[in-house]
């Protein structure tokens, strides 16, 4: 029970800080030079972020300054998810978004049935309250019990290069949670399929079990076994 | 006969490479006074920000077994810190970049300094 609740808090915490999350995913940051120069400020396409500016009297500020156009991805439909198009991303290979796009759905489809068997199987209502049929939140979770705290830094100190443990960016372990999800859905038999492997570590992870928590937690052992060498990082 | 080539390259008394003949001159290359500016190579210290934070989450990990949900409080209070403290950094390099001198400010940037010397430079 005390699992449920903490884990009921760690998702209002995460609605808490969609904002912030948000801001994180959303920044367009192009690789490569693109068309429009430096100071094209980027779109705000969703409904709640223009009201927001409207509120702070902001927009006047933007009605001045040019920008650039949404991509075919920024909808301020309901079903847009700024976390969902990063996996989308993730699991692209080669620009084949359609197909990646794909996948995904089909995992989501995946964790849908699971859960909805899983639904009808159990007896009291209590059970049943307890079981999240929404495939998305289950990815949120997921993703936010995948997110390493730390990460290890190699610091070299008189010829021997130490793991210096640190605090770690929220967009950097934002982009390990899921590089991770992916690598632990890839590690698979050949016959087994991508969705169907994504779904199940979705739903471990989701569960705070599962190889990618495991690989979490041995992070933060390795950090822990090296936190002697924290103040190398001061030097 | 057949001489080495080495010994008429060998650092003779007309040659430059023979050894220098006390006292040597003086030659004043750059005018002997200090640059009106600093340079910002020695910026780029690193100090460690929430150790204590990091201390008190990893003794709380070491007690559940690493399991992040019992040691809520202790990681939120480690990541608050370290937000904080990016986000100290990042308004401070947005200052310094621009040359913003924050009054009562101790520790300078090379830019906050380069501006403080143009705008009273050093007397000759």
């Amino acid at each position: 029970m005390r699992n449920l609740t903490n884990q009921l808090l760690l998702f209002k915490k995460y609605i808490h800080e969609l904002n912030s999350f948000r801001a994180v995913i959303q920044s367009r940051c192009y690789s490569r030079p693109t068309s429009f120069p430096d100071y094209f400020q980027n779109p705000i396409f969703r409904k709640e972020d223009q009201l927001k500016l409207i509120e702070n009297n902001e927009l006047s500020k933007l009605a001045s300054v040019p920008i650039k156009p949404p991509a075919v991805y920024e909808t301020s439909s309901v079903y847009h998810d700024p976390l969902v198009n990063k996996v989308i991303n993730h699991v692209m290979e080669e620009g084949k978004k359609k197909l990646a796009r794909s996948l995904v759905e089909k995992a989501f489809e995946n964790i849908k049935r699971i859960q909805i068997e899983r639904y009808h199987l159990a007896t009291t209502p209590e059970q049943k309250s307890k079981i999240v049929l929404n495939p998305k939140e289950i990815l949120h979770t997921a993703i936010e019990n995948c997110k390493p705290l730390l990460q290890l830094t190699p610091i070299k100190r008189g010829g021997i290069t130490y793991q210096v443990p640190g605090p770690i960016t929220e967009k950097r372990s934002l982009f390990l949670a899921i590089k991770w999800l992916l690598e632990a859905a890839n590690e698979k038999e050949r016959t087994v399929h991508f969705p169907e492997q994504f779904a199940w570590e979705l739903l471990d992870a989701a569960n705070n079990t599962g190889k990618v928590v495991k690989r979490k937690q041995d992070l933060h052992r390795q950090c822990e076994a090296n936190r002697a060498y924290a103040h190398y990082r001061w030097q | 006969m057949r001489l080495s080539p080495p010994l008429f390259s060998a650092p003779f008394n007309k040659s430059a490479r023979r050894p220098q003949r006390e006292p040597v001159p003086f030659q004043m290359l750059l005018p002997l006074e200090l640059k009106k500016t600093v340079s910002g190579k020695g910026d780029k210290l690193r100090e460690a920000a929430c150790m204590q934070e990091m201390a008190i989450m990893f003794a709380c990990f070491k007690k559940n077994d690493f399991n992040q949900q019992e040691c809520l409080k202790e990681v939120t209070a480690f990541q608050g810190c370290y937000r904080e403290y990016s986000d100290k950094v990042a308004t401070q390099r947005e200052q310094g970049k621009k040359g913003i001198l924050v009054p009562g400010e101790k520790k300078l940037t090379h830019r906050q300094l380069n501006q403080l010397l143009k705008a009273f430079p050093p007397k000759k």
